[in-house]
């Protein structure tokens, strides 16, 4: 059995008086027990609306989704017990109420005895590094510490599959590599998460697996290595007085996307290719040019790099 | 019974949290005093239960009500609906909990109203306790029941606090706890009888009265039943709502 099996979920939303909005394109997906799975995607990928669905608290309009065996539609009571979500930024916790009485409440809500609440709450304070500030007000509380009880609540039920909706948003480095250290716990403790991100570094770290998103529709379901050589087949090069017949040369090389000027003057080769990189330094070198820094794109631009090799296939 | 536990105990936490939900407390006895000097000046002594009732059944409704809608509004804003209703115990259950624990809050109105009535030189006499008193538990519960069923309408409302606070005024005259039914048109007369505040504000008068109170076990009973109504409607319209909002992805929707 999987922990999470989507099969060909639609979702469109129709607003009133405005053309309906596709939010997920038939979106199938596998998770199996105790994977640690990244979900990345630009705004409007989908990604929360995924989780929505899976969590119960959207329906799909087409397609099916199960959590451990259980359909997300028609056993929502078999479904919830087993789930945790944590929905990322500032809202998802009453401000004016303690830490600890937030994670009571939540603790009852998941059908805890007296003093189960009391003994998981504690240890997730804990956990979390929050027990000294367990009787402050949310509100007083940082964005990081925030996030961190927000974890601590999702974790109060138990949950065998985890929801975290962009879960580091936030958080200053440290706590995101202390988060980082508490999901490898947690996938030690058998537990399967779901783990929405834009940060690429975050995925690399934590996750086995994961699933680029974008426009409702799965581009690539890879493991991060597989996925750190996507990107570093869309590295770019930026370089400074190079001879303009080094760079035409360059510009039809095979592997080469784009040659273009910079507003400071600087020229940027794009390649797109494995091994196209190492070429066009070769040329730079013999050509004496010296001045040349290499950097990797940011996940939206390879995402522009896939969406528009999809698009030519398709 | 655990979900309406956890509902009752953090709505205790929210007065302190929230002390603006408490408002008819300072509201109620204002209302009484009002009441008490127009009907005395008026030589209307006669009036005196109307004067003691209405207050209280105002801060009653209003708590309520208004903490229905607001306790959906706040959820909403809070970001955390959605995961109460992701969460295992039943949403309903949770949300009746925190309306029967303000709407039982509301009873220290009660006891203030009166307090400020006497400080003003009218004194109030329950001449039938008993019926006094089992009158007021089955209003409770009546009250809680129909909050509700207008809680589960919240839901679909994006500000319920609004709406809630308007709706309050027609429940007011429908229910005649301040102008008797009786001096309404004809035609409200049969809205006013499925208003279970009609009933059950009448026998709360009757039981100020030392004239014996007819029918009382029918006209208890009717605001019982029509309570029970607002209760089984509440829960139906709840679960309608929610599986309605899930499909048009409005649940959090602010």
């Amino acid at each position: 059995m999987q922990a999470v099996e989507v099969q060909e979920i639609r979702r469109v939303f129709t607003p009133r008086k405005r053309e309906p909005v596709t939010a997920l394109a038939g979106v199938s997906l596998t998770i199996p027990v105790g994977e640690v799975h990244g979900l990345l995607g630009p705004n409007g990928a989908g990604k929360t609306t995924l989780v929505k669905i899976l969590s119960t608290v959207l329906l799909p309009t087409a397609g099916r989704a199960l959590v451990c065996g259980h359909d997300v539609v028609t056993e929502t009571k078999a479904v919830r017990p087993l789930i945790g979500i944590v929905f990322g930024g500032e809202r998802g916790l009453y401000t004016r109420l303690s830490a600890r009485k937030n994670l009571e409440y939540w603790g009852a809500l998941y059908r805890l005895s007296g003093a189960e609440i009391k003994s998981r709450s504690d240890a997730l304070l804990e956990r979390v590094g929050l027990t000294d500030r367990a009787d402050q007000r949310v509100e007083e509380f940082s964005r990081g510490m925030k996030q961190r009880l927000h974890l601590a609540r999702g974790l109060m039920g138990d949950a065998r599959v985890l929801f975290l909706d962009e879960p580091t948003t936030g958080m200053d480095p440290l706590a995101a590599r202390e988060f980082r250290t508490l999901i490898g716990e947690l996938k030690g403790e058998g537990r399967t998460i779901l783990l929405t991100t834009h940060d690429m570094v975050e995925a690399e770290a934590v996750c086995d697996r994961v699933t680029l998103i974008d426009r409702g529709r799965i581009l690539a379901t890879e493991t991060p290595r597989s996925l750190g050589s996507l990107i570093s087949r869309f590295q770019r090069i930026d370089v400074e007085d190079a001879p303009a017949d080094v760079l035409a040369a360059i510009e039809v090389t095979t592997g080469v996307s784009s040659v273009s000027a910079q507003p400071d003057g600087s020229v940027r080769i794009e390649v797109n290719e494995e091994g196209a990189t190492r070429v066009v330094l070769q040329r730079l070198v013999e050509a004496g040019v010296t001045s040349v820094r290499t950097s990797l794109p940011s996940l939206e631009e390879v995402y522009v790099q896939m969406i528009g090799e999809r698009g030519l296939v398709v | 019974m655990r979900a309406f536990l956890a509902g009752a105990r953090i709505q205790l936490s929210f007065f302190r949290a929230y002390p603006d939900a408490l408002i008819p407390f300072f509201t109620a006895p204002m209302f009484s005093v009002i009441f008490q000097m127009i009907f005395k000046h008026a030589g209307r002594q006669d009036l005196t239960g109307y004067a003691a009732v209405a207050p209280v059944f105002i801060a009653l409704w209003w708590m309520a009500l208004f903490n229905s809608g607001w306790t959906i509004t706040i959820e909403r804003w809070n970001g955390t609906i959605e995961m109460l209703v992701a969460a295992p115990s039943s949403f309903a259950a949770v949300i009746f909990g925190r309306i029967t624990t303000t709407t039982l809050a509301g009873v220290v109105s009660f006891g203030e109203t009166w307090i400020v009535a006497r400080l003003f030189g009218t004194t109030i006499h329950i001449e039938h306790g008993w019926a006094f008193l089992a009158t007021i538990v089955v209003t409770l519960a009546a009250m809680a029941g129909t909050a509700l069923a207008m809680a589960s309408l919240f839901v679909l409302a994006r500000n319920a606090v609004t709406f809630s606070n308007s709706a309050s005024f027609p429940f007011y005259v429908l229910g005649g706890i301040l102008v008797p039914v009786s001096l309404l048109p004809h035609w409200v007369r049969p809205i006013s009888s499925i208003v279970f505040l009609s009933w059950s504000a009448d026998l709360l008068r009757a039981g100020l009265r030392s004239t014996p109170i007819h029918d009382f076990g029918f006209r208890l009973g009717m605001v019982g039943f029509l309570g029970a109504c607002g209760l089984g409607v509440g829960a139906w319209a709840m679960h309608v709502i929610l599986r309605r909002v899930r499909g048009t992805g409005e649940l959090g929707t602010t």
